[in-house]
């Protein structure tokens, strides 16, 4: 085999085990894959598939407890297994580098940008300081990032998500390393930046010909990015081949899962239109002022300058529709699901079932039971120390829906309501997946009975197939109960298979509002536009269903 | 708690408190001798047969001693604790509860109480307040409340802003079913785990106070007195403050190692895989 020929990374029936107090655990049973140089390898799974343990086994970076059940894990033809930890920091950063999927928590924050890449290349190609510096400046500057000079200067802090993640992508590819494995570099960043990352990632990959390990949960980017891709599934490699094989007729019935479930904008799952009527919940010209000074600096006279969280914001939702509110992070979504449940002060007006409210006081008990609000986390919205049949029964109780007697039968329809078993009522959250979670979350708001439920990004903390599952749970239970919805998400695909009409807000304000089916009309504003084409769906995906 | 069971330093805790708390509730019934007995004849000597851990200047057995005076150390320190540990929650509690300007009032005033060296403080409420084993015990509590009032703050501060509590708000929930229900049990671990750690830091306080002749008089069997009244004559007969010196020891070691496997006990991220 000529040296062109010799895969990069070669894993050969590669296996490993958790021991953990209930016992050992196999995380990764017999997982073979190939790279060859030049090549870009997606790994695709859910969470606890193993993807990540795999990054970490090849960068022989592994908790105590973990151990090693045979193969081979050779990097050009060296089993990186028999490798001392000397050795190891060697190859390390050198020769396989890595980048992260949360640059805010990849990067030191007590470090300026500059420093962290030019460590880098001290400690691996024996630069002085002054040659380092030059270097990662040089390296900065092939990333696009605008005016490398003053980001080398700046801490994390100053640099926003996109930034760090350059930074991050500038000192993987510093060294020259023979593999880079790119750990979802772009699920903790908005679509437009990650769109940005994802086309550096490509021309860098065109330039300097290394391979490539790509690890992501998203179907639809890998088919853009990839050459070959290997679908993981409870620590084994289910499929694996060329992607646009893989993708055009996939084998193994979890990839079909997986592809069927990956939103597509033609595909609607939506409830039928509502009849025109008065709009149930109308919302003038709110705005949100973050930042109010305390009265120590009043008192000092150095009252900060006011940030707006959200400015003069309008919008409506009529009685049964789902009205999609999008925008990236920080454009003030989540700050207008937190005035709507009455968790935030606001100035302006909010207009519901007749009635005028003009500041948060205002909100009584029949409005909250009428507007009911489901989290983006599961984990973090069921309280840890209340069985769900005590959290389900609480709206009950609360808003005296249902005799005392009866609260027991209602928690177990609750339950079937949502396609859970009725004895989950005797269950602790951390029992359940975080899917199962979310459907308690959602039985939750539905119990009180609402006219309004307010879903925050509830898919967006869940995999791909549960989030198609509970999107579906979703119009389902709005079918059955008439209540209308406002949907925040940053999910461009998944919003044109649910909502009716979709307002896009950035930086505070709503800059466009429209119909579904005016979505491609070429009247849209421009940010919308970039929104909707940012990740196209690609063909092969159309048609598949989970058989 | 199988996982505490597990761990090596919560076991090798739990066994010395289990010895501790045994000699402070059984020591009295186990003792040899009558604590206060003098045995002229036999002063300042090392351990023999009779005498298991030897005797001190007027001839007193040690063993019997340091076994009367396990209740008063060990409850003293236990005292101390929850006095200081209560008085302390409750006003971190209702800090980060109420938060705004109650929050920043509350927590200024006991930064200036922080500010003062824990010791130096209590020598100042034992000025105050006269000598003896309750005062001392107060001083102690309230040297702890400032602490334990920020770790009670802190806890509540970071469940209150988890989405089950917003939930609740959301809800409509009232103010006490949001603070009873929802946010306390969730605050309770660190407070819990730090008030186990603090029972060891009481006792050592109180000894010094005994050392110091502001706590416990003699002819106390307080382990810090002990060691007081025994100093003059600790080249002469080591054992008679080497004794209690190490009875403190282990108690403060008991009290820390079953704190420290109770925090890894209660830390999620530790216990569950």
């Amino acid at each position: 085999m000529s040296p062109a020929e010799r895969p990069v990374l070669d894993v050969r029936a590669y296996g490993l085990a958790y021991d953990t107090p209930q016992g050992t655990i196999e995380a990764l049973q017999s997982v073979s894959l190939t790279i060859r140089p030049g090549e870009t390898h997606a790994l695709v799974g859910e969470s606890g598939s193993g993807k990540s343990t795999l990054a970490w086994a090849i960068m022989r970076y592994l908790p105590p407890n973990a151990r090693d059940l045979g193969g081979e894990i050779l990097l050009a033809g060296q089993d990186l297994l028999g490798l001392s930890p000397t050795q190891m920091d060697a190859v390390r950063g050198r020769r396989i580098a890595m980048v992260f999927q949360d640059p805010s928590a990849s990067l030191n924050p007590a470090m300026r940008l500059g420093d962290q890449i030019a460590e880098v290349l001290m400690r691996h190609r024996g630069m002085t300081r002054i040659q380092a510096l030059a270097e990662a400046e040089a390296a900065l500057t092939r990333t696009g990032i605008a005016r490398p000079a003053d980001m080398m200067r700046r801490y994390p802090h100053e640099a926003s998500g996109g930034e760090k993640q350059r930074v991050g992508i500038a000192s993987a590819f510093a060294c020259n390393p023979e593999l880079i494995i790119f750990d979802e570099p772009t699920t903790a960043l908005d679509i437009l930046t990650a769109q940005q990352i994802l086309d550096l990632f490509v021309r860098l990959r065109e330039e300097t010909g290394v391979a490539a390990l790509y690890i992501s949960h998203d179907l639809g980017l890998v088919a853009r990015i990839a050459d070959k891709v290997s679908v993981i599934h409870q620590g084994r490699i289910v499929e694996s081949g060329a992607v646009h094989e893989v993708f055009r007729a996939p084998k193994d019935a979890y990839t079909r899962q997986l592809m069927a479930a990956v939103p597509r904008p033609d595909d609607r799952i939506a409830v039928d239109d509502p009849a025109p009527a008065a709009a149930l919940l109308q919302v003038d010209g709110v705005s949100v002022r973050y930042g109010n000074s305390s009265w120590i600096s009043r008192v000092l006279g150095r009252a900060p300058e006011p940030f707006y969280g959200a400015r003069d914001v309008s919008f409506q939702v009529q009685p049964g529709e789902l009205l999609g509110l999008v925008g990236a992070s920080g454009s003030g979504k989540s700050t207008m699901a937190q005035v709507l449940s009455g968790l935030r002060d606001f100035q302006g007006k909010v207009h519901f079932g007749g009635r005028d409210f003009t500041e948060r006081r205002g909100f009584d008990r029949a409005y909250r039971r009428d507007v009911q609000i489901v989290f983006q986390h599961p984990d973090a919205s069921l309280n840890p120390r209340q069985t769900i049949g005590t959290i389900l029964s609480r709206p009950l109780r609360l808003y005296g829906l249902c005799p005392g007697d009866k609260v027991e039968l209602r928690v177990r329809e609750l339950l079937e309501m949502v396609l859970l078993p009725p004895d989950f009522a005797h269950r602790y959250p951390h029992e359940l997946s975080g899917g199962q979670k979310q459907r308690v979350a959602i039985a939750r708001a539905f119990a009180a009975e609402p006219k309004l439920v307010i879903c925050d990004e509830v898919t967006a903390a869940l995999d791909v197939s549960v989030q198609a599952a509970v999107a579906r749970l979703l119009t389902d239970l709005q079918r059955q109960s008439g209540a209308a919805c406002l949907f925040i998400t940053h999910d461009l695909n998944l919003i044109r298979q649910l909502a009716h009409r979709i307002a896009v807000m950035q930086h505070g304000r709503v800059v466009d509002t429209f119909a579904v089916a005016d979505a491609a009309s070429p009247a849209r504003h421009s940010y919308t536009q970039a929104l909707l084409n940012a990740m196209p769906v690609p063909d092969e995906f159309k048609g598949v269903t989970a058989a | 708690m199988r996982d505490f069971l597990k761990n090596p330093v919560g076991v090798v805790g739990l066994t010395l408190l289990i010895i501790v708390l045994g000699a402070a509730l059984l020591g009295p019934w186990l003792a040899p001798y009558d604590p206060q007995l003098f045995h002229a004849r036999s002063r300042l000597q090392g351990p023999s047969a009779d005498f298991w851990l030897g005797t001190d200047q007027y001839g007193r057995d040690l063993l019997s001693r340091v076994l009367h005076g396990a209740p008063s150390t060990v409850f003293f320190g236990l005292g101390a604790t929850i006095l200081g540990v209560g008085v302390g929650s409750v006003i971190g509690v209702i800090a980060g509860v109420a938060g705004g300007t109650i929050d920043s009032i509350i927590m200024r005033v006991l930064d200036g109480f922080l500010a003062m060296p824990e010791l130096l403080f209590t020598l100042l409420i034992v000025t105050f307040l006269g000598g003896g084993t309750t005062q001392a015990m107060l001083a102690v509590a309230v040297t702890f409340a400032p602490g334990m009032a920020r770790i009670a703050r802190s806890s509540v501060l970071s469940v209150r802003t988890r989405e089950y509590v917003l939930a609740a708000i959301a809800r409509g929930e009232s103010g006490t079913w949001i603070v009873g229900r929802e946010v306390l049990p969730n605050a309770l671990g660190p407070i819990i785990v730090e008030a186990t750690i603090r029972v060891s830091f009481a006792i050592m306080i109180g000894a010094t106070l005994g050392f110091l002749g502001l706590g416990a008089q003699p002819p106390s069997t307080e382990w810090g007195l002990m060691i007081a009244e025994a100093r003059q004559f600790m080249f002469r007969n080591p054992w008679c403050v080497a004794v209690p010196g190490v009875a403190i020891a282990i108690t403060a070691m008991g009290f820390n190692l079953f704190g420290d496997a109770l925090r890894d006990a209660f830390d999620p991220k530790r216990s569950r895989s």
